[in-house]
């Protein structure tokens, strides 16, 4: 079963005076992998300054723009198409024991290849008088646990819009109860890295269709890696696997390594940023 | 080269040029007025508006009255005000700093023991008895470096960026000196009475200039307003001539344009468009209205100056 | 103590329990410095007070000076240079420059592991930690293979010689290290203020470090390159080490460019020039990783270019050195590079390395813990001298503490034996003589695709305050000028 989605991004920016000099990097592109397939790309700008396509860091496709001529206002819209393939997850399972599953992720060879997957980066830090609130069950396979952990974080936290930022630690969400996508998905990476999991922050989209929690901004979630399936996404803001509604566009340690959009923008006085972001499904 | 570079090189001699001109404008005036031949001229206030007149702070009001140290100080040394002799130098040396890579040790050195000298001279000295002995080596340092300049630098790129800004801000201080000697020579005929034209000011104006010893030779007579302006602004064999200045200018943009044929917009077109006007201008038209020719040849060099920032720096 | 028959020297003072460098086993000087002796014999002390204030004056006009920060006012001030040159003879060179050749190519050998298959690690070699808990390991470099296969293009060896005579390497600086000007501006200096002593001896020149590196610098250029433009680029010119850059740049004849200076378009990078955007090849860089480019790594820095990483992602730029190297120059690598060099060449390292106890291992813990007095005890994740205690110079109330500090987190500690450095003849400008000061010295080493080149001299740093260990300009160090002997 195939599903096509259309996703719109939309970024504003208002300078109270004119901008000779900036640089923006968005990351926004939908990722092309095994399930998802990018039907078309198009990306402009209200000044119609040069849009290069790139890459960044993690060799994820970005757009750069770097206008050349001064600006107060500036606008842009990326139209994408996506066709996504849906995979039940549990195809993926092959037949090893929990017990083998542990003594795999102990071995120095999974540490050392998944390191960086593995790392507490200052988003993914518990605290450290942290009780550890969710506790795996080794009785039971990763997956299983992994999804009582999606479970569980859905059941403790309360999803607020707005109530933190980019910047949030854990610390704080716990201290709160309550959080956003990124808050939750962060979470969900630094209980899976303490139980020796590689797990990463994911970017993209959501269609909302289904009722899902999220907002008109750009979604988050984790995938964890499984000995037995291989990256395997969670979404533990709406409790669910990553399905067909979820249009991937980048991971990364945390969301420091993936940002829709970083900028550099040398400007006086005040200015004023606003995105949107619209998902529309059309049933094969 | 790099355009920000060629932005520091073209200060660089600006600034160089500029810190000479000043020095000298201080010393040639404190020193003649001291044995002038009318009071006006002798007066010490009279002398101190006339400083302050060349670095653009005119005093307006006739009754201030002005503090010698003070203005000595503030045109000096003072690390405060931005057109002290102090800064330019200064300025000079940030300049040669970012673009230290290209220009020779030889000329950085020069140019650093300049800086040295200002910085370190005591302000004491300077404004009670030291006018002379700071001044005169301000003045004679600059030569060195324009030496360091021509003789320690390949005559490429680099060396026509610095001699356009010498020239253009030689032309450009000439005109000020012109102006403000011009200006007290009017205050002179209106309050001793002396003929404009026979004005002692304008011995002043040749000697502020280095140009006395040359207008004598070349004309041998008593400088009179005709034949001063006429050496100092028209005379292309006067060094310090703005016409001098506008065809060293010109020389040197021709090194750096590439314009193979003919480009109404380019910053070289701009230069031969102004120099023309100069050498087919004859004394008498400027001498009618000099305020003319001043506001007209600024504004000319500051086009050409924005010109060249376009073409060249635009970073 | 003994005494010196030499005018100039009748007051210098051997202390016998350290090593000074200018004699030899029998307690007579040594036939290398005995010419420089009968030399500055025929100087009175009065000369040298002279030639202190010329030498002085040499470095100020050639501007090779450094800002000072005060409350009130900002201070030029310039690193002070020492008149009594350091000799080295061709036998003590010969170990210094292939011991820093093979520490260079061990650490880019590391480095090239660590950022592809990690064999030293799953061999279990070294720890993971060294990776998994460094900073500096940039996982944008996983799998990338720089141009001509080189990370660390230009290292800078921190070598002393102890009281057993042996050298010990204190530190590889493979990040931006700095100092080579001051090499070359120190043989001007001495040239100009003691140009006779030259006669006597056959001294290799040290100005050859640009050819060298401009060579290095074209032989890792992108594929597909002929001619590169090489650059060298700068935090700018109130960087305290911006003399070097610019002198650098000046050497070799190459553009010195700040990052405002740069610019990347689909990919390439580019330099603005009064001809418009020239393409640049390979970037000497002299700004940190995580300044490099404000879109890849740290947000609010203005000294990088924008998109430059992902211009050298793509291979259509060079950096030296390349990025993430950072993470073989940190203290935890270096207490392994014996195993580390055996482990790659297997050779056996020609420079010692500083015995080196780790706290996370029980049994060192006990040594440590037992023997404080005797060792100096550092941090692993500390860099500029923070946090480091020495052993012998501690109350007993101090040695409580660390040693309670040790017990809460052994693995955070490292411990060494207390080096005793070398030392040698110094000018005194206070007592207007000659004393003994500890010296150390550090060497560039540059390694290209199939050329490694060692600068025949090197940094020699003096501790100018009597008895201090530490030569560092920031704690009152100067410097000598480094004769390596041709025979």
């Amino acid at each position: 079963m195939s599903q096509e989605y259309e996703i719109t991004y939309k970024a504003k920016n208002d300078y109270e005076s004119p901008v000779n000099n900036a640089h923006w990097q968005f990351l926004i592109i939908p990722e092309q992998n095994l399930t998802q397939e990018l039907i078309s790309v198009d990306f402009t700008n209200s000044i119609n300054a040069y849009n290069e396509y790139s890459v960044n860091g993690q060799g994820f496709n970005t757009i750069r723009v770097q206008p050349k001529t001064a600006f107060e206002n500036i606008v842009f819209t990326g139209s994408f198409k996506v066709r996504k393939h849906v995979v039940n997850p549990f195809d993926q399972l092959n037949d090893m024991s929990p017990v083998a599953e542990y003594d795999l992720i102990k071995t120095l060879d999974f540490k050392v290849d998944h390191e960086p997957f593995l790392r507490f980066t200052p988003l993914t830090t518990l605290p450290v008088d942290h009780e550890p609130s969710y506790v795996f069950n080794f009785g039971k396979s990763i997956f299983e646990n992994l999804q009582e952990l999606n479970t569980w974080i859905f059941d403790s936290f309360e999803y607020v819009p707005a109530v933190t930022n980019v910047k949030t630690t854990l610390k704080e969400i716990i201290a709160l109860k309550q959080g956003v996508c990124q808050d939750f998905a962060h979470l969900f990476c630094a209980l899976c890295r303490r139980n020796s999991i590689p797990a990463r922050y994911v970017s993209g989209y959501l269609h909302q269709g289904n009722g899902y929690i999220g907002d008109t901004q750009m979604h988050a979630w984790a995938e964890a890696f499984i000995p037995t399936m291989g990256w395997v996404g969670f979404d533990p803001t709406n409790n669910i696997l990553a399905s067909g509604d979820h249009i991937k566009v980048a991971h990364g340690k945390d969301y420091s390594d993936c940002p829709p959009l970083r900028g550099v923008v040398y400007s006086m006085g005040k200015n004023e940023t606003t995105h949107s972001v619209e998902v529309l499904s059309q049933q094969q | 080269m790099l355009a920000r570079v060629a932005n520091n090189l073209f200060w660089m001699g600006r600034y160089i040029e500029r810190s000479e001109h000043i020095a000298r404008y201080l010393n040639v005036n404190y020193f003649s007025s001291l044995d002038a031949s009318n009071t006006l001229s002798q007066s010490r206030q009279f002398v101190l508006r006339s400083m302050l007149f060349l670095v653009g702070e005119k005093i307006e009001d006739p009754n201030t009255i002005l503090n010698e140290e003070e203005v000595l100080y503030k045109i000096g040394l003072n690390p405060d005000s931005p057109h002290s002799i102090l800064n330019n130098i200064k300025n000079a040396r940030e300049n040669a700093n970012s673009a230290r890579d290209l220009i020779s040790t030889e000329l950085y050195e020069s140019l650093n023991k300049f800086y040295h000298f200002s910085l370190n001279y005591p302000v004491d000295t300077f404004v009670k008895n030291g006018l002379y002995d700071f001044t005169t080596n301000i003045t004679e340092m600059s030569s060195v470096l324009r030496g360091k300049i021509r003789d320690t630098l390949l005559h490429d790129e680099v060396y026509a960026i610095i001699m356009m800004g010498m020239n253009i801000e030689r032309a450009t201080q000439i005109t000020r000196i012109i102006n403000s000697k011009y200006n007290d020579a009017l205050k002179a005929q209106m309050d001793c009475g002396q003929e404009l034209g026979k004005s002692f000011e304008w011995t002043t104006l040749l000697k502020c200039t280095e140009s006395y010893d040359m207008m004598r030779r070349f004309y041998k007579k008593t400088p009179t307003s005709i034949s001063t302006l006429e050496f100092l602004i028209l005379n292309p064999k006067c060094p310090r001539s703005v016409m001098s200045s506008l065809n060293q200018v010109y020389h040197h943009i021709l090194l750096l344009d590439t314009n193979k044929y003919y480009n109404k917009s380019s910053t070289a077109f701009l230069v031969g468009k102004v120099r023309c006007e100069y050498q087919y201008k004859h004394i008498e038209e400027i001498e009618g209205d000099i305020k003319a020719f001043i506001e007209n040849i600024l504004e000319s060099l500051n086009q050409v100056s924005i010109k060249m920032e376009k073409e060249f720096f635009n970073y | 103590m003994s005494n010196i028959e030499n005018g100039t020297f009748s007051s210098y003072l051997r202390n016998p329990s350290l090593f000074d460098e200018i004699y030899d086993e029998n307690g007579s000087i040594k036939m290398v410095y005995q010419k420089l002796f009968d030399h500055f014999g025929s100087h009175t002390v009065k000369d040298f007070v002279q030639l202190n204030n010329k030498a002085k004056a040499s470095f100020f006009n050639q501007g090779i000076t450094f800002q000072v920060y005060g409350e009130n006012e900002t201070k030029e001030k310039i690193f002070p240079f020492d008149l009594f040159p350091r000799i080295i003879d061709a036998k003590e060179w010969d170990i210094i420059e292939r011991g820093s050749i093979q520490r260079s190519k061990a650490l880019n050998l590391f480095l090239w592991d660590i950022y592809h298959e990690k064999k030293i690690i799953k061999q279990g070699i070294v720890p993971m930690e060294l990776i998994s808990s460094s900073n500096n390991y940039l996982h944008q470099m996983i799998d990338l293979d720089p141009p001509g296969g080189i990370y660390n293009h230009i290292s800078g060896t921190d070598i002393i010689k102890h009281s057993d005579g042996k050298f010990y390497v204190l530190e590889d600086n493979i990040r931006c290290p700095s100092g080579v000007s001051y090499v070359i501006s120190n043989r001007t200096a001495l040239k100009r203020a003691l140009f006779g002593v030259f006669n006597h001896y056959l001294t290799y020149t040290v100005t050859d470090y640009a050819e060298n590196l401009l060579d290095l610098l074209e032989s890792v250029k992108p594929k597909g390159v002929d001619n590169p433009v090489c650059v060298v680029i700068t935090p700018g010119m109130y960087n305290s080490a911006f003399f070097e850059h610019s002198y650098l740049a000046k050497s070799m004849g190459i553009e010195l460019v700040q990052g405002s200076d740069l610019f990347v378009e689909n990919d390439f990078v580019y330099m603005k020039t009064i001809r418009g955007p020239i393409k640049v090849d390979v970037i000497y860089r002299r700004i940190d990783d995580l300044f490099l480019d404000p879109l890849e790594f740290k947000p609010d820095s203005a000294l990088g270019v924008p998109g430059l990483f992902a211009a050298y992602l793509k291979g259509n730029v060079t950096l030296a050195n390349a990025p993430g190297t950072g993470v073989a120059d940190d203290k935890a690598v270096y207490t392994y590079m014996p195993e580390i060099i055996k482990y790659y060449l297997d050779e056996e390292p020609i420079l010692n390395n500083v015995k080196t106890y780790h706290c996370s291992r029980p049994e060192e813990l006990k040594y440590v813990l037992d023997h404080i007095e005797e060792l100096v005890i550092k941090p692993v994740d500390e860099a500029g001298g923070y946090g480091i205690s020495i052993g012998n110079t501690l109350t007993a109330s101090e040695i409580e503490k660390v040693k309670a500090q040790i017990k809460e987190t052994p693995r955070k500690y490292v411990a060494q034996p207390i080096l005793s450095l070398s030392v040698h003849p110094t000018y005194i400008e206070q007592s207007e003589s000659f004393e003994q000061r500890h010296i150390d010295l550090r060497t560039f080493t540059v390694l290209g695709k199939d050329k490694e080149f060692v600068l025949k001299g090197g940094l020699t740093r003096v501790a100018l305050k009597k008895g201090n260990l530490i030569v560092n300009s920031s704690q009152g160090g100067g410097s000598k000028d480094t004769w390596v002997l041709k025979n």
